[in-house]
């Protein structure tokens, strides 16, 4: 195995640059695009994020490794190797950021990512302490048993992950044509994080859009419509605990006062789903909207 | 082991920079709900739809309550420089002092407000004591 550098390490201070630059275009465009609390809330969840990692990785990894001595190809260490995983992994993060978004237990992890109202770079780093709880990892492993090495696949997810920092701004529009066609873009991702109901669940790109538009999960940003950042329920705090956690607790009192037979619908149904359809998931949310728009202007 | 709790104390040391710089720089803003058109607007960004058809804003602007056709009613208040709220219920507290109105949600996390009704506070405190769900 060849000595691979930490890319992630190297990022750090060129994202904590960029914070400050992004900072010094909302101070003199738009000073609401930040809030200090927030932006404290959201590194503090990327720190703790770090340090969850820090704690779990060792065993994702051995996890990985043990998958890896089962490989099904010998896939070695060549260039084009290093291109074809970061486009497996992109694939199969794709998927994992779906499931993410439709399956309320992965949801529980995943939210802390999005509970912000803001969408900046500081966002890009609001990440879960719960990752590895809620088994996220079960996605991106089984490349391992294929063939690339688990120090190839934590590489590829390193680069992704810098990738997806730049996207998180308002300071960016829209990029070339090409390039929106191909690429994951500050464009798509605000649709991603928007709570506008045309807009929810599209988008789960990683680094490249193309897996949207295959899969029909694909929304364009629509010119002049006004972004509506964070949660269908804001939190409406910046306490840091509420945030990790807020989803894992609202899991538990459901499933507490579910009648037994809908107990286990409320780790695997959709965000939003409750057994007597007193709540509102993205799906319904979309559908009344449009039903909205579709009647005749009063 | 040593670098790795390096690297921990450099971050911490730098999201407090960041957080100290936004603060610093003031950022985030004095927002406040000027008129029933934004008030509307609000609403139905935290709940699609929702349609009030009476509004109650708070003299300063910090938050309202907001009544729609079907009776349900909805606390808006400041949140950072965004807006955050939710549909009360029957467990919601309400205390009513002269024009002051303070309304809960019965979430500890998302607190209590005090709203600054005028002489309308009487009316909506009455409203949502006879709140049925």
């Amino acid at each position: 195995m060849p000595e691979l550098f930490s890319p992630i390490d190297y990022a750090i201070p060129a994202f904590v640059i960029l914070v400050i630059l992004e900072m010094i275009w909302a101070r003199r465009k738009a000073p609401e695009k930040y809030e200090p609390r927030d932006t404290l809330t959201s590194l503090a969840l990327g720190t703790g994020s770090t340090v969850a990692g820090a704690l779990t990785g060792a065993l994702v990894f051995s996890l990985a490794m043990w998958l890896y001595q089962h490989r099904l190809f010998d896939i070695g260490w060549a260039w084009w190797a290093f291109i074809l995983c970061f486009i497996a992994d992109d694939f199969a993060y794709y998927w994992a950021h779906r499931a993410g978004h439709r399956v309320r237990w992965f949801w529980a992890s995943h939210v802390n990512h999005h509970s912000s109202q803001h969408y900046n770079l500081s966002t890009a780093l609001r990440q879960s302490w719960t990752g590895f709880f809620a088994l996220g990892f079960i996605f991106r492993i089984p490349l391992a048993l294929i063939g690339f090495h688990p120090g190839m696949l934590l590489f590829v997810g390193a680069i992704n992950l810098i990738y997806q920092f730049w996207i998180h701004t308002e300071a960016i529009g829209k990029l070339p044509r090409w390039f929106e066609y191909v690429m994951n873009t500050p464009s798509h991702h605000r649709v991603h994080h928007a709570t506008n109901p045309r807009y929810l669940d599209m988008n789960y790109a990683g680094t490249f859009i193309i897996w949207d538009r295959m899969f029909g999960t694909f929304t364009e940003e629509v010119e002049g419509e006004k972004i509506r950042y964070g949660i269908v329920k804001q939190l409406g705090t910046f306490n840091l605990l509420w945030s990790v956690f807020h989803e894992w607790v609202g899991i538990v009192r459901d499933i507490w006062s579910a009648p037994w037979r809908h107990k286990f619908s409320y780790l695997w149904r959709p965000p939003g789903w409750s057994h007597d359809g007193s709540r509102d998931t993205s799906d319904t949310i979309r559908t009344r909207w449009l039903e909205r728009q579709q009647q005749p202007a009063e | 082991m040593t670098i790795e709790l390096l690297k921990l104390a450099g971050s911490v040391i730098a999201i407090l920079f960041l957080a100290w710089l936004a603060r610093h720089w003031q950022l985030g803003g004095d927002v406040r709900i000027g008129n029933e058109e934004q008030a509307r607007a609000i609403a139905d960004e935290i709940i699609c739809g929702f349609d009030p058809v009476d509004i109650a804003i708070d003299k300063a602007g910090i938050g309202a309550l907001m009544r729609d056709a079907s009776g349900r009613h909805l606390l808006v208040r400041r949140h950072g420089a965004m807006w955050a709220g939710r549909l009360l219920d029957n467990h919601s507290e309400t205390r009513l002092d002269q024009n002051f109105l303070t309304v809960g949600t019965g979430e500890k996390t998302f607190g209590a407000i005090t709203l600054n009704l005028g002489e309308r506070a009487q009316i909506w405190a009455a409203g949502l004591r006879h709140l049925r769900v």
